[in-house]
């Protein structure tokens, strides 16, 4: 019991670690690569700590109300997921359930940012929304073809199948939906070349513009969680999960730094380019794992 | 008391609101409301009983019969209640209009119809009150004339071809069985020829399917919901679209109730599975249309074909592959999305009164501020619609998935959670536009909304959360009309699920989110202080900003727009109108040979003789 009580609060926090971690790592990364010298890994730390103890403007209660539900939604994804032999909420639903949860966190954002009344804010969240229509189509194929290939909803019994017969990425359907998945990962994570939501040169980073002190905090931590989850879900549904956190953490690692060669080499996109790339290569592959997936199934 | 009695009191009712609107206009409103209540609380007590009437009234020489079994009561209260519940909102919305007499009767009048359908035992009390439904129905939409009329005219010729198809039904099933009563019916066709079955369903499933609005038979829903007074539109869209899903649930009580969804001959299931993709295809085109609408009631009125399509897709995977879940999952979203969608209409309704009927979506903003009772209502409605956890719509849309991806049809799956995301995009646009932006500057002195509208937005908003955290007490009943079917059982327990292949619990998924959101708020709470500034103070950092409308609302999703446009046409629409109008165009040219002029009548008739006498004299036929 206390194991597991233990396992509730301290599964977040090392989540939100690895999170602020990658932060700090995409700026020190991206700057290595653009022969900058960039901010120490730290950087994030300092600055949340700073919010913290920052004073911020407000635009009523929507502006509060939605950005905890975003970091809620954000949190209990996150207890959902395994992390190595850890899984806090392993039985209430499964992938389904998270599929959904997750959208508590663009929502939340959405509603915010709303109140917030802003042209930039608008803007960015009409993108963010219409990005991630782009994305979740073949998001939800590569899903599928997940669920229906090991015939289950439950992350957990997902990566119990691959301990027995090897990656997920190893195997023919689900490598073509594998390989789409990492295709749009730099859109899910909202880096280049598809921050066309937070663009800061355009639009003033769009929804996070009116947010300061603890409102920015809070858009920081769900945006670490948000690293976090997207690439523990790869990791969980194609790379096997792991044993223990410390092997998971590599993998998570190695991923995580394949985006961002992605991010620091190329430049944005224009949100109908975006869409237009989405729906294509990546869907195109996700698609052809379902059907082959489909087929080998009846 | 005995189903008539009920009925007696529901159109009694309908017509004494009538007689007592022409004493006071205070003695009709606590008429009508007490009514509505009064049969709220008769079905309330009427859970879990089975009354059977037969009523010789020797109608053409057929008994008419009255029944209340799972399936009607489960329908019965959702009518009752979402109608109570939309009288008491007309109360205010509705006070000052003319000719309200009539419309109170008339709403009563639906209810009434709309109690008969559930609650009838044989096919000619059924066709009935079908009529009288659709006919009040027609009545209403059309109350505020001008493009009103249009928009009934179009329903009531849909309805109308759905009628004829089932009249023709029945008199079929009339002759081949001699019976009208349905359970006769039922036990009779289960030794007819596949073929007649198959004839059977499909005259039916158009009968059904004009009213619940399948793809390609919807085109009358959009006009109809926008023009018609919201608060009918609430409960035409909440209950009276859906008689068409309990229509698919009776045909396959009628086909397939004695045998059960084991059994059923290969026509039934076919039937069943091009149901299901006529689902799907409903499901994704009309939530995309909605993204285009910048009307408030418009936009819904897309969702209400949309999300009409996830019930057809249960029913018809749930009876297809003989699974419980799928079917227990269609019932339970077609109460789910009533709630929802008369929760919405209610809030666009609310904003309608009291800013003069504005419902453009590029013309509002801000509302939250002056509404925040209309806008919680709101945001659950959205939320219940989207299916976000802990509201109703996630269980029910659980089960569809779980049920389509477990028994291997990940498309209709992926039709069912894209047509999610298009639902995201355009409820986000309806609140954003409506309630969230910028407060025009006519809107900053806004009244809130009266109590009498307040109180039916907060019954229904707490009825989503409350089945989206106890989904137990509405699927108890749910797996009532699953065995009444001919279903298996589900394991249902009164949070969820417990099964091998994935459970659900909505206890768990509250208590985390509960206790997180508390930690999170306590950490926002302990951090340094905000101050609520004015929006333009910040926006434009202290200098002056004219006071003028630069939110950018107007145009909300323009890149996708430039993109899907070409693919988003309502071709079914387009091609009636074209229909319509090559109908109209001919009967023209008949017209212009039927003058009215006795002069060019006896013209032809001299030239018709004329030509015989030719013909005679030239060729001698005769």
């Amino acid at each position: 019991m206390v194991g597991r009580i233990l396992q509730f609060v301290l599964y977040p926090l090392v989540a939100l670690a690895i999170g602020v971690f990658f932060l700090g790592l995409a700026r020190k990364i991206t700057a290595r690569i653009q022969w900058r010298y960039g901010p120490p890994l730290v950087q994030p730390v300092i600055d949340m700590i700073r919010f913290f103890y920052q004073k911020s403007v407000s635009h009523g209660p929507v502006f509060a109300v939605g950005l905890i539900m975003s970091l809620a939604g954000s949190i209990v994804v996150v207890l959902f997921l395994p992390f190595g032999s850890i899984c806090p909420l392993s039985g209430s639903g499964g992938l389904l359930v998270v599929l959904y949860v997750m959208l508590l966190a663009p929502m939340g954002i959405a509603l915010s940012g709303g109140q917030g009344a802003n042209p930039n804010i608008s803007i960015g969240i009409s993108r963010k929304l219409i990005l991630a229509l782009g994305y979740e189509v073949p998001f939800l194929l590569v899903l599928l073809t997940v669920m229906t290939h090991y015939n289950t909803i439950s992350i957990v019994q997902v990566v119990e199948a691959q301990r027995d017969i090897g990656w997920s990425i190893a195997s023919l359907p689900l490598f073509l939906s594998g390989v789409s998945y990492l295709l749009i990962l730099p859109a899910m994570l909202g880096f280049r070349p598809f921050d066309v939501s937070t663009a800061p040169q355009e639009i003033s980073s769009g929804p996070l513009v009116e947010y300061g002190g603890k409102y920015l905090l809070m858009a920081t931590i769900e945006h670490a969680l948000l690293l976090f989850i997207d690439i523990a879900l790869f990791v969980n549904l194609f790379l096997g999960g792991a044993g223990n956190p410390i092997t998971f953490f590599v993998k998570m690692l190695i991923v995580f730094v394949l985006v961002l060669f992605i991010h620091a080499a190329f430049p944005r996109l224009r949100i109908e380019q975006a869409i237009r790339y989405l729906w294509k290569w990546p869907t195109a592959l996700a698609l052809a794992g379902l059907i082959i997936v489909t087929i080998g199934r009846s | 008391m005995n189903p008539q009695l009920i009925l007696l009191i529901a159109f009694g009712g309908a017509f004494l609101t009538y007689i007592f609107g022409k004493i006071s206009s205070k003695l009709r409103d606590g008429a009508a409301v007490a009514i509505s209540l009064a049969l709220v609380a008769i079905f309330a007590c009427l859970y879990g009983r089975r009354l059977q009437e037969s009523f010789y009234w020797g109608f053409l020489g057929l008994n008419l019969s009255f029944r209340l079994d799972a399936v009607s009561w489960f329908f019965a209260i959702a009518i009752v209640s979402l109608g109570a519940l939309s009288i008491i909102f007309s109360l205010r919305y509705m006070r000052d209009r003319e000719r309200t007499d009539f419309y109170y009767s008339m709403m009563l009048m639906v209810n009434a119809a709309m109690l008969g359908i559930v609650l009838s035992s044989d096919l000619i009390s059924f066709y009935i009150f079908w009529e009288m439904m659709s006919w009040c129905t027609f009545l209403l939409i059309s109350y505020n004339q001008h493009r009103a009329l249009d928009a009934g005219m179009k329903y009531i010729i849909m309805s109308i071809i759905g009628s004829v198809a089932m009249l023709a039904g029945i008199l079929s099933l009339y002759v081949s069985f001699d019976t009208l009563l349905i359970p006769q019916i039922a036990s009779s066709l289960a030794t007819a020829s596949p073929g007649y079955v198959l004839f059977v369903l499909v005259i039916f499933g158009i009968a059904f399917g004009i009213k619940n609005a399948i793809m390609p038979l919807h085109t009358w829903l959009p006009d109809s919901y926008a023009e018609a007074p919201s608060p009918f539109t609430a409960v035409l869209s909440g209950m009276l679209t859906r008689m068409g899903v309990y229509g698919f649930l009776l045909i396959t009580y009628v086909v397939g109730g004695m045998i059960g969804g084991t059994g059923l001959g290969s026509n039934v299931l076919k039937f069943n599975y091009v149901l299901a993709w006529l689902g799907a295809l409903t499901i994704v085109v009309p939530t995309f249309i909605a993204m285009l609408q910048n009307d408030a009631k418009q936009l819904l009125a897309w969702h209400g074909i949309g999300q009409g399509g996830y019930m057809v897709l249960g029913i018809g995977f749930g009876v297809a592959t003989a699974n419980s879940l799928a079917l227990a999952g269609g019932i339970f979203h077609t109460l789910n999305y009533a709630i929802c969608i008369v929760l919405l209409f209610m809030s666009v309704a609310a904003v309608q009164y009291r800013t003069g009927g504005v419902r453009d979506l590029n013309s509002l903003g801000g509302l939250v501020a002056r509404m925040p009772v209309a806008f919680v209502g709101a945001l659950l409605g959205i939320s219940g619609l989207i299916g976000l956890p802990l509201t109703n719509g996630f269980v029910s849309k659980w089960m569809m998935y779980k049920a389509l991806i477990l028994e291997g049809h990940p498309f209709l799956a992926f039709a069912a959670l894209i047509g999610t995301w298009g639902t995201i995009l355009s409820v986000y646009k309806f609140l954003h536009n409506m309630y969230l932006g910028q407060l025009p500057e006519k809107y900053k002195h806004l009244e809130k909304s009266p109590f009498s509208m307040q109180l039916p937005i907060a019954v229904l908003s707490s009825a989503v959360v409350l089945f989206g955290i106890l989904p137990g007490i509405p699927l108890r009943v749910i797996n009532k009309i699953c065995t009444w079917l001919g279903f298996s059982s589900l394991d249902v327990t009164i949070w969820g699920f417990t099964s091998e292949t994935g459970t659900l619990n909505t206890m768990n998924l509250l208590a985390a989110i509960v206790v997180v959101s508390a930690v999170v708020w306590v950490l926002f709470h302990r951090a340094a202080k905000s101050v609520v500034v004015a929006q333009d103070d910040n926006y434009a950092a202290g200098a002056y900003v004219p006071k003028d409308k630069y939110h950018y609302t107007a145009g909300f999703y323009e890149p996708l727009f430039t993109m899907l446009r070409p693919y988003l046409r309502d071709v079914v629409d387009e091609f009636y109108t074209a229909l319509a109008g090559s109908v109209r165009k001919s009967c023209g040219a008949v017209r212009r040979i039927y003058t009215g002029d006795v002069g060019s009548y006896v013209t032809y008739i001299i030239l018709f003789l004329a030509s015989l006498i030719l013909v005679q004299l030239r060729w001698r036929p005769w």
